[in-house]
């Protein structure tokens, strides 16, 4: 339980990495790594790809990302209608790790280019709480 | 391997369908295939029908469908693929007849959306995108192909003007379909000019929601033979997924991995290479797609889609046509109905029945369907 408060519109409550929850609320943003081999994962999960092994520890992540492509929502779906336009992007940490996330008003659709630095920070918006990319 | 065939086509008009259910969707487009492959309900040995059934009212519409078509107590079941559902649903039907489980197996693909608003299905799709991770943030379909199309423009230079030239070709054919949804060309201003629904996707860069069905009758060939004079033989299926999550994907987001992946398989099994293809039919949900898909099938190099098109060589008389029936963005995208339509049209082609839009000598022919955001796509290889 919890999870539902993951994004604007959250569409799951019940997931085995929903601990991220108290790290966005703590103002980290976490994945995490499996106790076993090591391998590192974000977004999180619960299993090893790799060992099969389910037990795992959070660690934060770096926060700056090198923005791969992006996009200007005009038309959302109901429930995002008041904030539209908004932003979405695609960005990708130095490990090779990506995260798709939206995009802070703060930054105009015209400063936008793919390759260009940017970081990736938790956000709280009434009860939900995700991240977002900013402006390093 | 067995050699399987299809018999038999049928296809309602598509479209904002407001007279006519989910079933009797179905119906039109099953009841012409009949017509069309010269059979009656008792020589099909059961139904698999295809579609992603969030968007209809009914759930498990097979149940509905196969009454409705009166093919009681015969096997009936759903597959669902996105709007990929009916592409697998041709590979679904060639299993069961190869296998010699069946003879003659019935592809219904069928959507009826628009008792939805378009802002109810965008919300649907957007949650055909991963739902713990993406969703919640407000994705919706064009915002995802939008992303690929912002990567493309940025490293291979693709200008929204080509973008813009997909839909100016393929309204030109769709003009010629007395099924397609949109049967009015359309100019470059005009599609420039139309409002933005994801940046640098504009309205007239997308297909549209709409209501419509697709049949394939697929036959195994000792009875095929019998059936018709004119049987299309599937010569090459692939199948290939992708991460569900943007995230989840490699590379600049400048091609559809699982296109590749699906067209390698196809053109093995085939034995065929993208020269080979005379006729093709691409999943242009947007604009950006149709060019993507041209470099992904091996139509064209890497970054070198735009220039295919603005050369004139996937027109009526090109090197490679596609998407002459006027495709998914003249058609309207009734997501489980649109790879057997795609279907449809190629077997048309190699029929020597496309009429306007025949392609001289046309022989082997290619499909390509991707499912939601590209987590599934197929591509079936046709030989006349
Ligand atoms: C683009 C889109 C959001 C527009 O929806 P909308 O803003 O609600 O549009 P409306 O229904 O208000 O339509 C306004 C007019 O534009 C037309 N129209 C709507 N979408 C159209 C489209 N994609 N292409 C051409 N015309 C379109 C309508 O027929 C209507 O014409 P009319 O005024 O003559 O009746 C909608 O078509 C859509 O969701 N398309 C994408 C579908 C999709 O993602 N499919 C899955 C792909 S994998
Ligand atoms: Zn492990």
């Amino acid at each position: 339980m919890g999870f539902e408060k993951f994004g604007q519109v959250g569409y799951i409550s019940q997931t085995k990495v929903a601990p991220l929850i108290s790290y966005l609320q703590k103002g980290v943003v976490a994945g995490t790594r499996c106790k076993n081999d090591g391998k590192f994962y974000f977004p999180p999960r619960a299993d090893c790809l790799d060992c099969r092994k389910s037990d795992m520890e959070w660690v934060p992540i770096e926060s700056r990302a090198r923005l791969v492509t992006f996009t200007q929502v005009f038309f959302g779906p109901p429930a995002f209608e008041q904030s539209t336009p908004y932003t979405l992007g695609l960005a990708e940490f130095e490990n090779g790790l990506r995260v798709f996330a939206p995009i802070s008003k703060d930054l105009d659709r015209d400063e936008l280019k793919p390759e260009m630095e940017l970081v990736l920070r938790p956000r709280h918006v009434g009860e939900g709480v995700f991240y977002q990319l900013e402006k390093p | 391997m067995a050699r399987v065939a299809i018999v038999g086509v049928g296809h309602s008009k598509f479209g904002k369908r407001s007279d006519a259910s989910l079933r009797e969707l179905a119906f039109e487009a099953y009841s012409e295939a009949l017509d069309d492959a010269e059979l009656e309900s008792s020589s099909i040995d059961g139904s698999v029908v295809c579609s992603a059934t969030h968007y209809d009212k009914q759930r498990s519409p097979a149940g509905v469908v196969a009454e409705y078509l009166g093919l009681n107590p015969k096997p009936t079941f759903n597959v669902e693929a996105a709007c990929a559902s009916s592409a697998v649903g041709l590979r679904t039907a060639w299993s069961l007849v190869s296998s010699g489980l069946h003879d003659v197996f019935a592809v219904v693909g069928v959507q009826k959306m628009t008792e939805l608003s378009n802002k109810e299905i965008q919300e649907l799709m957007g949650r055909a995108g991963d739902v713990m991770w993406e969703s919640p943030f407000g994705t919706t379909m064009p915002s995802y192909y939008a992303m690929y199309a912002t990567a493309h423009m940025a490293r291979y230079g693709t200008t929204e003007e080509d973008l813009a030239g997909v839909t100016v070709k393929n309204r030109k054919y769709g003009a010629k379909n007395p099924k397609a949804m949109f049967q009015k060309p359309i100019g470059v201003e005009e599609v420039l000019k139309s409002r933005p629904v994801s940046t640098p996707l504009k309205l007239f860069d997308c297909c549209a929601n709409a209501d419509g069905a697709a049949c394939l009758i697929v036959s195994n060939a000792e009875r095929a033979k019998k059936i018709t004079n004119k049987p299309v033989w599937v010569a090459g299926l692939g199948l290939a997924s992708s991460p569900m999550a943007l995230a989840g994907r490699h590379g600049a987001m400048t091609s559809f991995e699982v296109t590749k992946n699906a067209a390698k398989s196809a053109y093995e099994m085939a034995h065929v290479k993208p020269n080979d293809i005379d006729v093709a039919e691409v999943h242009d949900s947007f604009s950006i797609t149709e060019i993507l898909n041209y470099e992904d099938l091996g139509f064209a190099r890497p970054g070198k889609g735009a220039k295919l098109l603005k050369d004139g060589e996937t027109e009526l008389g090109g090197k490679i046509p596609v998407n002459i029936d006027g495709g998914l963005i003249s058609k309207g995208h009734p997501v489980g109905a649109t790879g057997a339509s795609q279907i449809t049209s190629v077997v048309q082609q190699l029929r020597k029945e496309a009429g306007d839009v025949q392609v001289d000598g046309a022989r082997i022919g290619l499909a390509q369907n991707i499912g939601g955001i590209g987590m599934y796509a197929a591509v079936s290889i046709l030989r006349a």
